[in-house]
């Protein structure tokens, strides 16, 4: 890649989203492997393509686990091929399938590649690798799992997920563990219906843009560029509504998935893994609200010999916020 | 479907490069070739698979062809990574 132009970027990116339509819409699990090798071929240029040395370890490691995890996944599909378990979905070959692709989406237990290649990526690969390239294994998981195992896969990502943000300093890799925690929701809303998924996915993705765009505008890696920029109100107030609405907190947008969610789970009796759901939560949104008061009440820098960090431009911010803010009550006026 | 003791040698050959895959290597060529070699024993295993539908074999080369390419993939990134550290040792990362 040497000469690093967006031509070659928009080619890559054409060929990453037919890649996903191929594998969600085959008709035999071998067009869905298919579809999640092009996935990755395509990827790897997209990542590989600054000059440091971080990009070629990251885009390294992101090879090594997406390839053993895809040609495991081919090699169970032949074994079920072979012993014509085409319908029956409780035994060891749909654990030994959905492992394989739990491995690529990055979920528990098979997350510990995934913070260290966020830490690796610049904000909007992340963002392609956070939103993007999880549909595919996800829609590929609905077609064919096993509903105890991956009962468990949830409670492992939701603690996992809680737990591994807590003594995070790097924003890139908060944010990877908080994506660990909303894949253990969106597997178990693929479980329930597939129109859930999507309303969550669609859900998530819009407040991962809202928050890397942020902190892509503002070239922002680690926490303590929070805290030493001399922001401007309005940019704090929306990085604020932003955090609490990934959390969860309920007048902001990101409440309403998770209420259908939870709604479910307490209609079906499932009140272990409720109170699974809402104590990893209380933890996530816990490790938010500390970066946020920092930046609001404890460290909350005033200088007067540097000009403030105002856009010229705060109409995309305010916009983003008022998204947040307003989109549950706005839902209810939609009559469909 | 006569015989099914040759699938035991199907799984052997592929827990064997899984094997070597997970282990702990000085150089990571040994690495891109434990996954040839599990290309080789899925590609043995379509091939006996696709015996038993009548020859019908234009799928194994489909299968060929991407396998094929992954690997050329694996290798551009070794090269990339030979022209960055200087080598292809596991020793020379740098990120957590």
């Amino acid at each position: 890649m040497l000469t690093n132009n967006n031509s070659n970027k928009m080619f890559f990116l054409f060929i990453l989203f037919f890649s996903t339509l191929i594998s969600i819409s085959s008709n035999s699990w071998f067009g869905c492997w298919i579809g999640l090798e092009i996935n990755l071929l395509s990827f790897i240029p997209l990542i590989s393509n600054s000059k440091n040395l971080l990009s070629v370890e990251t885009s390294l490691k992101y090879f090594l686990t997406q390839s053993l995890a895809s040609i495991n996944f081919l090699f169970m599909i032949l074994i079920k091929f072979s012993l014509l378990k085409n319908f029956d979905m409780n035994n060891i070959i749909s654990i030994m399938m959905n492992s394989s692709l739990l491995m690529k989406m990055g979920s528990a237990p098979f997350h510990f590649w995934f913070p260290n290649i966020v830490e690796g990526l610049s904000w909007m690969n992340n963002f392609m690798l956070m939103t993007w390239q999880k549909i595919s294994p996800m829609i590929l998981l609905s077609y064919y799992f096993n509903k105890n195992f991956l009962i468990f896969m949830i409670i492992m990502n939701l603690i996992i997920g809680s737990l591994g943000g807590l003594n995070q300093t790097s924003l890139r890799k908060l944010l990877a563990f908080s994506s660990i925690n909303n894949l253990g929701w969106m597997i178990f809303s693929i479980m329930i219906s597939e129109n859930l998924w999507l309303f969550y996915f669609l859900i998530y993705s819009m407040m991962i843009f809202m928050m890397i765009s942020l902190f892509f505008l503002m070239n922002m890696y680690f926490m303590n560029q929070l805290f030493i920029n001399n922001m401007n109100f309005f940019i704090k107030l929306n990085l604020l509504i932003n955090f609490l609405s990934l959390g969860g907190l309920p007048p902001f947008m990101g409440f309403m998935p998770k209420w259908i969610i939870i709604n479910f789970l307490l209609i079906n009796k499932f009140y272990f893994l409720t109170f699974i759901f809402m104590m990893t939560s209380l933890i996530i949104i816990y490790y938010y609200i500390r970066i946020i008061y920092s930046s609001f009440m404890f460290n909350y820098f005033k200088m007067k010999w540097v000009n403030l960090l105002m856009k010229n431009n705060m109409s995309l911010i305010n916009l983003s916020s008022f998204i947040s803010i307003s989109s549950m009550i706005l839902s209810t006026f939609i009559f469909m | 479907m006569l015989i099914y003791d040759i699938w035991f040698l199907f799984i052997y050959m592929f827990s064997v490069g899984n094997l070597i895959f997970v282990s702990k290597n000085k150089h990571l060529l040994v690495v891109l070739l434990s996954l040839e070699f599990i290309v080789l024993s899925i590609f043995f295993f379509f091939l006996v698979l696709l015996m038993f539908i009548d020859y019908d074999m234009y799928m194994l080369m489909v299968f060929l062809v991407f396998s094929v390419c992954e690997g050329s993939l694996g290798l551009s990134i070794l090269v990339s990574m030979i022209r960055s550290h200087g080598n292809d040792y596991f020793q020379s990362f740098s990120m957590l």
